[in-house]
């Protein structure tokens, strides 16, 4: 039986006396996309920023490939291995998209303060390596093309891509993706679910935050339901868009009309 | 000297950084921003003051008059000018234009009136009331009585009027408050102009007090922030509160350490307070959202 | 390599200037030097990190007095003294680096501003070491016999100096950590997501900073031959930010051509310090309203400068190799 990639253990959030999160509890094995859907204020936001640490759980425990991460600093998280988009795209306006990608390699270059100073002053063999690897992560989502260009001059769509090549240029264990196909067309939200499949074939785990519910019920392997903090559903898709308590919840006449 | 008029005396200082603090403390409660040149708006006002009453001889309320008036133009004017232009950029740039408005209004000031030193006139005769043993002259008597006035109006303006409210919508989401029909354009300009009135009376006031020179704004500045740093950035009584410990604070030091100690006092205070504190006495945590 | 030549040509131009200048333009040059190094410094706290520190102007003074007094009280050598000026201003800089890890926006311009003041303070009060308003004078160093004396000699040194900080300078920007600090400046939480230790890497974007200004400091003192306290207030620190918002911040050659434009400015107005203040109001009013980019903004508009300073180095782009391998976790 193989370690799960992310364990997420009886996790809450709490604000005050308000539970956004209630004693959630799943896991994701190496090689799987899960889908988290849940109504508007279901605590999806506040569960997915728990994992990447941009908020601490106020109890519970958190995993990744066994590794307690529950009290780590976002960017202890980020070195060990969880890499986030954003739902606004969040990239530097004032840079270039290789320099925006190359953001993300920041650790492959920053290890150990005086090799990487050394490197800085001297060679800058370590900048190099990860031109390399940037590169090959944007020809691998076809954007190559782009390196050079300011992204502020990029569609909507290419931003978007941009962001997940920063996320995945550093090969991370956990690619967390947060509305990746809000505002696409559908053409680029099929393109969307055929580099998710391929990702995941080769053996990336993602976790999905999505409302765009045919590409989440496409493209998921399992799907996790919130509602109002709790989960209230899980399993595969077809179980999920069959289960009562999900289809009370938000789905009903959606899914039944997508089928 | 006796501690009561330590205290008395650091009370009548206090009610100038207090006004100085409601003024910051305004702006940055509509605008998010730390106006840097609110010391230079003080300075303005004590020589647009002592101008009017040099040259024409007008009585006291008018020269007094004259100053607010031109305080508030001055204010209004560097919001349409300058600041509304770049109203939604990054806080630094914000921060830096008022900052090259502090430079620009002293450098203008020291143009007519180079870098010498102006004694403002008494307006009160200057014989003593007695407060508690300690001894106070009928202007800084005066002085604080205005500082408390101004400091309840703008409490009430703020908890009770639209235009108060108006303002702080305005402060919290500047995209929400436009979608309710608030003009955003006429908030900062009536705050600035409001806030830049308050400063030029601070200056009329203060000048009997103090001394009347080009300079004299970056130390009201510094004392104005302290005061609103120890009072909390976005509250009225905080402001009001903070000058007056601050006032104090600076009289005990000059009294009990050192006269040239005094000069530190409010950097102490500005250091320690966030770094102990940071949003003050009567100041609550932001909440950031993600 | 062609390039490596390139970017050399300036500096050994510039080694002939003594040949054409007399003393006061040599000295005006000297001066210009030295504003290069310290306007470079602040670009990387105000320009690129987006940290607005007041303290920059008494950082330098704390880095003249080092210097000045290490040679001119305890004897220690200017040569010594110049990088201790560094270190101790860069000390004294991680104090307030302290303040911005907790503090945000306006509190760490407030809190920079008190300490600058109180560090002014220090300087014009502790008599018994600064020697308060009576200034410091700084004898004449000398290298292996070589004295260092007169603005010629003086321009070489300052030179040399430059020409390193200069070259670090690019090193350190074009590499991660320079987009780390762009980071810094933008978006926060993005940059803790993306793997970079935010408190560390405010810690040393204030050090570095302070560190040339302390350098600067030095090298001031070392071209003026005597430093008093006024000279590090807020009037220098307003000089400062004007010829980084002129010049243009991000930019590397931004903090040079505003030191080039603002450092013969108040030696032109000594005596008229209101017009300076003028000039500085509006420079910093108009350039931060209209031209945000500052002049290196406007030359790049006009393609005279290259598009990206940042990369400027993309001559050749890295061609990708073989297709990624199985994502298996492995960083």
């Amino acid at each position: 039986m193989t370690v799960p990639r992310l364990v997420v253990e009886e996790v809450s959030v709490r604000f005050g006396g308000l539970a956004a999160v209630d004693r959630v509890s799943l896991a994701i094995a190496p090689g799987e996309i899960r889908g988290l859907i849940g109504p508007n204020g279901a605590g999806k936001t506040t569960l997915f920023n728990a994992v990447a640490g941009l908020v601490y759980a106020s109890a519970g425990r958190i995993l990744l490939d066994g590794t307690d991460i529950t009290r780590l600093p976002p960017h202890r998280r980020a070195h060990a291995g969880v890499r986030r988009s954003f739902q606004s795209v969040q990239l530097l306006g004032r840079l270039n998209v290789l320099e925006n990608v190359l953001l993300g390699l920041h650790q492959s270059m920053a290890r150990g303060m005086l090799a990487s100073a050394a490197d800085v002053l001297l060679r800058a063999r370590r900048e190099a390596l990860a031109q390399t690897a940037a590169m090959q992560t944007l020809d691998y989502l076809g954007i190559a093309d782009l390196a050079l260009r300011p992204v502020a001059a990029l569609s909507f769509a290419q931003q978007r891509y941009v962001e997940i090549a920063r996320a995945l240029a550093p090969r991370p264990r956990l690619l967390m993706l947060d509305e990746p196909a809000a505002g696409l067309s559908p053409a680029e939200v099929a393109r969307m679910d055929g580099l998710l499949r391929q990702l995941r074939n080769e053996g990336m785990s993602i976790l999905l935050v999505e409302h765009v519910l045919s590409l989440v019920f496409e493209v998921s392997d399992s799907i996790s339901v919130l509602n109002n903090g709790r989960l209230i559903s899980g399993g595969t898709p077809q179980a999920v868009a069959a289960d009562p308590a999900v289809q009370a919840a938000y789905l009903g006449d959606e899914y039944n009309a997508l089928t | 000297m006796t501690p009561a008029t330590l205290i008395v005396a650091g009370l009548a200082n206090g009610s100038i950084y207090a006004l100085v603090a409601l003024a910051l403390v305004l702006i940055y409660k509509t605008q998010d921003v730390i106006n840097f040149g609110q010391g230079e708006i003080l300075m303005v006002g004590g020589f647009v003051g002592y101008s009017v009453l040099e040259y024409t001889h007008v009585p006291y309320p008018l020269a007094l008059l004259a100053a607010v008036v031109a305080g508030g133009a001055l204010g209004a004017a560097i919001e349409r000018t300058a600041l509304r232009r770049v109203a939604e950029q990054h806080h630094i740039t914000l921060a830096m234009v008022t900052v090259g408005f502090s430079v620009l209004i002293k450098g203008v000031a020291r143009l007519p009136f180079g870098s010498d030193i102006y004694t403002f006139p008494a307006v009160l005769s200057s014989a003593p009331v007695s407060i508690a043993g300690a001894e106070m002259s009928p202007q800084s008597l005066i002085t604080v009585a205005v500082a408390l006035v101004v400091a309840l109006l703008l409490f009430l303006f703020f908890r009770l009027t639209p235009a108060g409210k108006q303002m702080q919508a305005t402060q919290q989401n500047l995209t929400g408050a436009r979608i309710v029909g608030i003009n955003p354009g006429r908030v900062f300009s009536m705050t600035w102009a409001l806030a830049a009135a308050i400063g030029a009376l601070t200056g009329v006031l203060a000048a009997p007090l103090a001394l009347l020179y080009p300079d004299m704004g970056s130390d009201f500045l510094l004392k104005g922030f302290a005061a609103a740093v120890l009072g909390g950035l976005e509250s009225v009584p905080g402001a009001m509160v903070g000058g007056f410990i601050v006032g104090i604070i600076e009289m005990l030091f000059g009294g009990y350490i050192s006269t040239s100690a005094q000069q530190i006092s409010s950097f102490i205070v500005i250091i320690a307070v966030l770094l102990i504190r940071p949003y003050g006495l009567f100041g609550r945590r932001p909440v950031h959202r993600v | 390599m062609r390039r490596r030549i390139l970017a050399l040509l300036p500096w050994l131009a510039l080694c002939a200037v003594p040949l054409l200048t007399n003393g006061y333009s040599q000295y005006i040059i000297n001066l210009i030097l030295v504003n290069v190094t310290v306007i470079t410094g602040l670009n990387f706290l105000l320009g690129y990190a987006g940290q607005f520190s007041f303290s920059h102007a008494a950082l330098m003074g704390i880095g003249a007095y080092t210097a000045a007094l290490l040679s001119a009280r305890v004897g220690i050598s200017f040569w010594i003294g110049l990088p201790l000026a560094g270190v101790a201003s860069a000390a004294i800089g991680l104090l307030a680096a302290i303040s911005a890890m907790r503090l945000k926006r306006v509190y760490l311009a407030l809190v920079t501003v008190a300490f600058a003041e109180l560090l002014v303070w220090v300087l014009n009060n502790w008599r018994a070491v600064t020697l308060g308003t009576d200034g410091v004078n700084l004898p004449v160093p000398s290298l292996f016999g070589w004295d260092v004396d007169g603005d010629k000699r003086v321009f070489y040194v300052v030179l040399a100096c430059t020409a390193t900080m200069w070259w670090l300078a690019r090193r350190i920007l074009e590499s991660h950590i320079g987009r780390a600090f762009i980071a810094i400046r933008e978006n926060e939480i993005l940059a803790q997501c993306n793997g970079i230790n935010v408190p560390l890497t405010k810690s040393l974007v204030f050090a570095m900073s302070a560190f040339y200004a302390g350098i600067g400091g030095a090298l001031f003192a070392l071209v003026l031959g005597f430093i008093v306290p006024a000279s590090f207030g807020l009037l220098t620190l307003v000089t400062q930010f004007s010829a980084v918002v002129l010049g243009g911040p991000l930019n590397l050659a931004g903090g040079a051509i505003g030191a080039l434009l603002l450092t013969a400015l108040p030696e032109v107005l000594r005596d008229f310090q209101g017009l300076q203040e003028v000039i500085y109001g509006v420079v910093l009013i108009v350039c931060v309203v209209v031209m945000p980019g500052g002049i290196a903004g406007l030359l790049q508009h006009l393609g005279v400068l290259p598009a990206e300073a940042l990369a400027r180095h993309w001559r050749r782009l890295p061609t990708p190799a073989a297709p990624p391998s199985a994502a298996d976790g492995t960083p």
